[in-house]
């Protein structure tokens, strides 16, 4: 999923690209969020322990429910404007990846029936959460429980982290929330992680600027493209023995993926024969998307819809939606706050810092500042003495804070 | 090298318990002109500056600007250290990443050095351009602070408006609703218990009491507070210190909620 190892990349190369907020500063913001990406992790993480999930009577699973219901309330109480958008049709070369994801969940299906024969406990955990599917009817489900909650729900023409993408450019939206980095490839002017974590985990939004990556890694917008293509995409398959770092190697000494082509060591570098380079390319440069931009409304909850739709249909208590439903409403008052930099505009401030990064690399050239050495510094400083506030973020989708998701609901 | 010293260091603990409510961490900068601090909230809905220009210290040295990014809880603690008479002195060298506050007792027989880690702050700082406002309000600091305590007893919210009549502060809440309207009043024996209303037009906006009641943590600095209003920008919320400098507090209104309410993206 996404563009391996980008984050690390980022987090080694271009530190000032990222930076931590907190989730209450995105009060009164209009953020877009890939729903489909979202929907997988309630999947996974809400209520389910090893094969056992929450479902209604009917047998049919109702963690996507619980999961998008909470979190989309969390975020409109802190003043949050959500926009969900959903998947439509995958481009026809994520056909590839996603056959290839279809064989893995078989296979760790068959794992699956085994573990749970020879009742190790690991192993269903392990397996049962490989084999989590988020189906059409999960996604229906959602986008019935959204509009009934007043949040408008997008369909995407092609993929979703796409339209997010566009929704930011045309600045209908302040930021794309997603944990998939693709959102960045796409050319989001400005992404989110963490977003929707819960806040038991108090984990920081990671915010990334793509104009700041494009700076800070010196590379244009193309050149930032061709490095995810090689980095590895959902798109086509990398090639053997380049990684992130070997990527912007190549991309910097080489400036493109033809010029690369024509220089490097064919046999150090295999190509793999069908390699669709320009296509994904184009599909990230000129992704499907909806060529109106949809008119975005926040409206109020329909009350009796959601009582209907989740504690008769689905079998949740009503006095907890009840409760939640009174949390929206509230919310809903709470929105009419401004913000202060609707009123003042940023101005650069003319004081430095007491310590001077700088002055401490004079041996260096100026752009050495901002290159590996700079940042392993402040990673010194940050365990001496709080300072700086770099952290590498954990991978996307590791076990342990699936355990601590779980956990907390 | 910087090095500021504070007779009166009382006035720097009361700032620091005037500010550290409402944000957590913040720059101090320091320039010829004196000492500052720009800092919002976490939310971005409220913004506090604080001025202390350098002739009110008795000795202000400051070679190059700089900015110092602080705990601001971590400032109070150390600050709590100091006694209400001591002598404040506060230093840092040029490229150090600590700042320290020196304590001296007045009649010099006790000298206490805390040294604290400064941190790498990454903050906005915004522009805020002079403005004329519609209204401005000077009234006793504890009869505001009054007003906004028994207020949000009863609602979120107050409506602040300004009339010929007086400066009027209402609420609604489920329990039932609240007016309160203070007079011009110049005719009293202490000046700082004066009421006093300069209107260039009338003005009626709508405040979180929750950063009203923050704001008031600086009334133990100064016996009066000004009110600056104006239709479609921030209150300010001014409290003097000292004769050597200001905090104000900039609060966003609450913008009256339709449906088709834009709010910026």
């Amino acid at each position: 999923m996404g563009i391996k190892g980008l984050t690390k990349l980022l987090a080694d190369n271009a530190p000032k690209a990222m930076k931590e907020q907190k989730f209450e500063s995105y009060f009164g913001r209009k953020i877009a969020i890939d729903a489909s990406m979202s929907i997988y992790q309630f999947l996974i993480v809400v209520g389910r322990i090893g094969t056992e999930t929450l479902t209604n009577e009917a047998g049919e699973v109702t963690s996507h429910l619980q999961g998008m219901f909470n979190r989309t309330i969390r975020l409109l109480e802190a003043g949050i404007k959500p926009v969900y958008v959903f998947d439509g049709q995958p481009p026809d070369l994520k056909k590839q990846e996603l056959a290839k994801r279809y064989s893995k969940r078989e296979d760790a299906s068959k794992e699956l029936t085994a573990a749970i024969e020879d009742g190790d406990k690991e192993g269903i955990e392990k397996y049962s959460k490989r084999t989590v599917k988020v189906t059409r009817q999960h996604n229906e489900d959602c986008k019935r429980l959204l509009r009934l909650m007043g949040v408008p729900v997008i369909e995407a023409p092609g993929e979703a982290e796409a339209e997010c993408a566009a929704l930011c450019k045309n600045e209908k939206v302040y930021a794309v929330a997603s944990e998939d980095m693709d959102s960045l490839t796409f050319g989001a002017p400005k992404f989110l992680r963490h977003l929707m974590d819960p806040s038991s985990r108090k984990i920081p939004v990671m915010e990334f600027e793509v104009l700041k990556v494009l700076e800070e890694l010196n590379l244009t917008m193309d050149q930032f493209i061709d490095l995810c293509i090689l980095s590895g995409c959902d798109y086509c398959d990398s090639i053997k023995g380049i990684g992130g770092q070997t990527a912007l190697k190549l991309i910097r000494q080489h400036g493109s993926i033809e010029t690369m082509l024509e220089n490097i060591n064919k046999e150090r570098y295999p190509i793999p024969e069908d390699w669709p380079y320009q296509e994904a390319r184009r599909l990230f440069k000129e992704p499907l998307v909806s060529t109106e931009p949809p008119e975005l409304k926040w409206s109020a909850p329909e009350e009796e819809g959601i009582v209907n739709f989740l504690v008769n249909e689905n079998g949740f208590n009503n006095d907890r939606v009840t409760k939640a439903i009174e949390k929206i409403k509230a919310a809903k008052n709470k929105s009419s706050q401004g913000r202060l930099e609707s009123f003042f505009k940023p101005s650069a401030s003319s004081s430095m810092p007491i310590k001077r990064k700088e002055s401490k690399c004079i041996l260096g050239s100026p752009r050495s500042v901002l290159g590996p050495k700079a940042f392993t510094l402040q990673v010194c400083l940050c365990q001496s003495s709080r300072v700086g506030n770099l952290k590498l973020p954990s991978p996307v989708m590791d076990i342990r804070s699936h355990q601590m998701y779980a956990r907390s609901f | 090298m910087l090095e500021l010293r504070l007779v009166q260091g009382s006035l720097l603990k009361k700032v620091l318990e005037a500010i550290k409510e409402l944000v957590t961490d913040a720059n101090f900068d320091c320039s010829a002109t004196g000492f500052s601090l720009q800092a919002m909230d976490s939310s971005h809905v409220a913004l506090v500056a604080l001025l202390l220009r350098s002739e009110g210290f008795e000795h202000y040295r400051c070679d190059r600007n700089l900015s110092m990014g602080m705990n601001l809880n971590n400032v109070s603690k150390m600050l709590r250290c100091a006694g209400n008479d001591d002598i404040i002195t506060l230093k840092a060298d040029d490229g150090s990443d600590t700042v320290t506050f020196m304590f001296e007792s007045p009649n010099q027989d006790k000298i206490a050095d805390f040294e604290m880690k400064l941190m790498d702050i990454d903050s906005e700082h915004l522009g805020i351009p002079e403005a004329e406002y519609h209204a401005i309000v000077k009234m006793p600091s504890a009869e505001f602070a009054r007003i906004c305590k028994d207020l949000s007893s009863i609602g979120d919210t107050v409506v602040i408006s300004v009339t010929k009549e007086g400066v009027k502060f209402s609420t609604r809440g489920d329990i039932g609703n609240a007016n309160i309207v203070c007079r011009q009043n110049t005719t009293v024996d202490k000046p700082e218990e004066a009421t006093i209303i300069e209107m260039q037009e009338p003005v009626s906006l709508t405040f979180a009491l929750r950063y009203m009641n923050s704001f008031t943590k600086a009334t133990p600095l100064s016996n009066t507070v000004t009110i600056s209003l104006s239709s479609e920008l921030p209150v300010v919320v001014e409290y003097k210190v000292a004769d050597m400098g200001y905090i104000r507090f900039y609060l966003a209104p609450k913008i009256e909620d339709d449906e088709d309410m834009k709010p910026e993206v």
